[in-house]
């Protein structure tokens, strides 16, 4: 479903954000994306979506090259993904149905076909009863299931999350990872980027480490090392970070 | 896309124009003194090139024959202007009948000594020309005719309203162009500005993957329903204007001038064609910038 290549990303600041990093997410899997701030992480993501290209090596996407991919199939491919943001990005001159419904309009959906799936999905994150609220209404939380709802509207097959337990309660968090992991059954790819390590030890999923632009760690790849190992380093990796 | 689909974007553009209502009106404002000036160039164009056409075929210009043709030599001279392709009309004008004009001016005692064979005066023909443009060719052609002596000179009149007309005409067409230019700025600029402010939507709608065009369609229907606004005021405008106009112009110079209920209807073609053209125009070049951005680069994060 997705594969890096020898992906290096440098940004024109001179910033190596990515240094050769290899390796592939099949179809139907959970992946957890850990590591310190400014490890890369979420240029790893913008470059799935494509906002940002590769310098060099290859990443292939639902079987697409994305290094010879034209402007004008961008788009196509994003409506493969389903995109959750840290900061919800909900529009506030709208209420939650209309936020949902707004990424079904955006790739010109009828409105028949809105009418319907709309409150399917806002039945599914558990909104039904918050359709006419606007999103400053909602707790954080709630605000970021609209979000969720938002990216799962178009059924996607990817679902990309860049810190989406990072502006609310740890309690709402573990409920957002769980709804992504029901998702998750029903076969949806799905990219979490976290900081939260008691949500990764919870959740039993594949868990990819990143440093300074590197894969330092996956719990995929090397058999030896569980997550639970992972963890324990990167959280010494921190400490060691703080203690210096 | 759907019908749907489209109906959505056109909701869209709509509010655009509302959301930036400000704007807009300036733009608005804008355009129409932009169509009505081009407006009133061009119908002052056809005014005057109408004022030409009528002095053109009221123009007499004169031949004047050698002394020694004979009666019969003339009526073949007669016969010869008749067959140039660029003259309408051909009249004989005697030596006799030119100098009976003269009596009132002379006095009877001078002109009874010059009549006969002592009349000073040549045999003529006056002549008017369908095309006042190929004068000097039709000339060239005259004076080329066995026992012509020379050509009078074309009225001045009808000459400097040619060149007043071929003026006009010229500054027209700068004055539509400068007025182009000046439009499309505003009106891109008041799109831009909408676009600023919905910046954020914008970068929501790439990110679930809406394609280029459908992320500009409203701002070029913004564009345009700006540029048919426009053009039905300014129809309406240039309506009362011009007639009010032409009255203190034909008051100072006696004219009868273009009825504007003969060219309302193309003029109000033409202006929604070139509004809606402009605005949409406008509305194009204005998201193009837009478009290359991704991500946070849209919101300028
Ligand atoms: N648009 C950009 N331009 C220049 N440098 C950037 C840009 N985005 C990220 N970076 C840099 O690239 C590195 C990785 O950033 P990022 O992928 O955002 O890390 P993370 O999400 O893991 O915190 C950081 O050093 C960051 O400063
Ligand atoms: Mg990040």
């Amino acid at each position: 479903m997705i594969e890096f290549i020898n992906v290096c990303k440098n940004y024109s600041s001179g910033t190596h954000a990515l240094n050769n990093v290899s390796l592939s997410v099949d179809k139907g899997e959970f992946v957890f994306i850990v590591g310190a701030s400014g490890a890369g992480k979420s240029t790893f993501l913008k470059l799935i979506m494509h906002e940002e290209e590769a310098t060099s090596g290859e990443i292939i996407v639902n079987g697409k090259k994305l290094s010879n991919m034209k402007r004008r199939q961008v788009p196509y491919l994003r409506r493969h993904m389903g995109i959750v943001f840290q900061d919800f990005r909900l529009i506030d001159k709208m209420n939650v149905f209309d936020n949902v419904a707004f990424a079904m309009r955006a790739i010109g959906a009828k409105q028949s076909t809105i009418k319907k799936r709309v409150p399917y999905i806002l039945d599914l994150v558990g909104l039904k009863n918050k359709a006419k609220s606007r999103p400053s209404e909602l707790s954080g939380g709630e605000q970021q299931r609209v979000s969720l709802a938002r990216a799962l509207v178009n059924n996607p097959e990817i679902i990309i999350a860049d810190e989406p337990t990072g502006n609310i309660d740890p309690e709402m968090s573990y409920e957002i990872i769980e709804l992504l992991n029901e998702i998750n059954s029903q076969g949806t790819t799905i990219l979490v980027v976290t900081h939260e390590h008691d949500l990764v030890r919870h959740f039993h999923k594949r868990v990819i480490e990143l440093d300074r632009g590197r894969v330092v760690g996956d719990s995929a790849a090397d058999d030896d090392v569980t997550e639970e190992d992972l963890l324990v380093r990167h959280e010494d990796l921190l400490l060691d970070e703080s203690l210096k | 896309m759907g019908i749907s689909g489209f109906g959505y974007l056109i909701k869209e553009g709509v509010k655009n124009v509302w959301n930036n209502r400000i704007m807009s009106i300036a733009s608005v404002c804008v355009l129409i003194s932009c169509l009505v000036l081009t407006g009133s160039a061009v119908l002052l164009s056809m005014n005057v090139a109408r004022v030409v056409e009528s002095v053109g075929d009221s123009n007499e210009t004169t031949v004047y024959l050698k002394d020694d043709v004979s009666n019969v030599e003339a009526a073949y001279i007669g016969r010869d202007l008749e067959k140039l392709s660029n003259v309408s009309t051909v009249e004989f004008y005697s030596k006799e009948d030119a100098f009976k004009e003269y009596e009132d001016v002379l006095g009877e005692e001078i002109f009874a000594n010059l009549q006969g064979d002592d009349n000073p005066l040549p045999d003529a023909y006056h002549i008017s020309m369908v095309d006042l443009s190929k004068y000097a060719q039709t000339v060239s052609q005259i004076t080329a005719i066995d026992g012509v002596d020379s050509v009078s000179n074309r009225s001045e009149i009808a000459e400097r309203l040619t060149s007043i007309n071929n003026l006009v005409t010229t500054v027209s067409l700068w004055i539509i162009l400068a007025l182009t230019v000046i439009s499309l700025f505003i009106v891109s600029n008041t799109i831009r500005m909408t676009m600023y402010s919905r910046r954020f939507e914008i970068s929501i709608m790439k990110s679930v993957g809406a394609t280029n065009s459908f992320v500009r369609i409203p701002f070029v229907i913004e564009g345009m329903l700006m540029g048919l606004i426009s053009a039905v005021l300014s129809t309406g405008l240039l309506y009362f204007l011009y007639n009010g106009i032409m009255e203190v112009i034909t008051n100072i110079i006696p004219i009868t001038p273009i009825p504007i209920q003969n060219v309302i209807a193309i003029v109000a073609g033409a202006f929604v064609i070139a509004g809606m053209l402009i605005g949409a125009l406008g509305g194009f070049i204005s998201i193009r910038k837009y478009l290359k951005k991704e991500g946070n680069e849209i919101l300028g994060w």
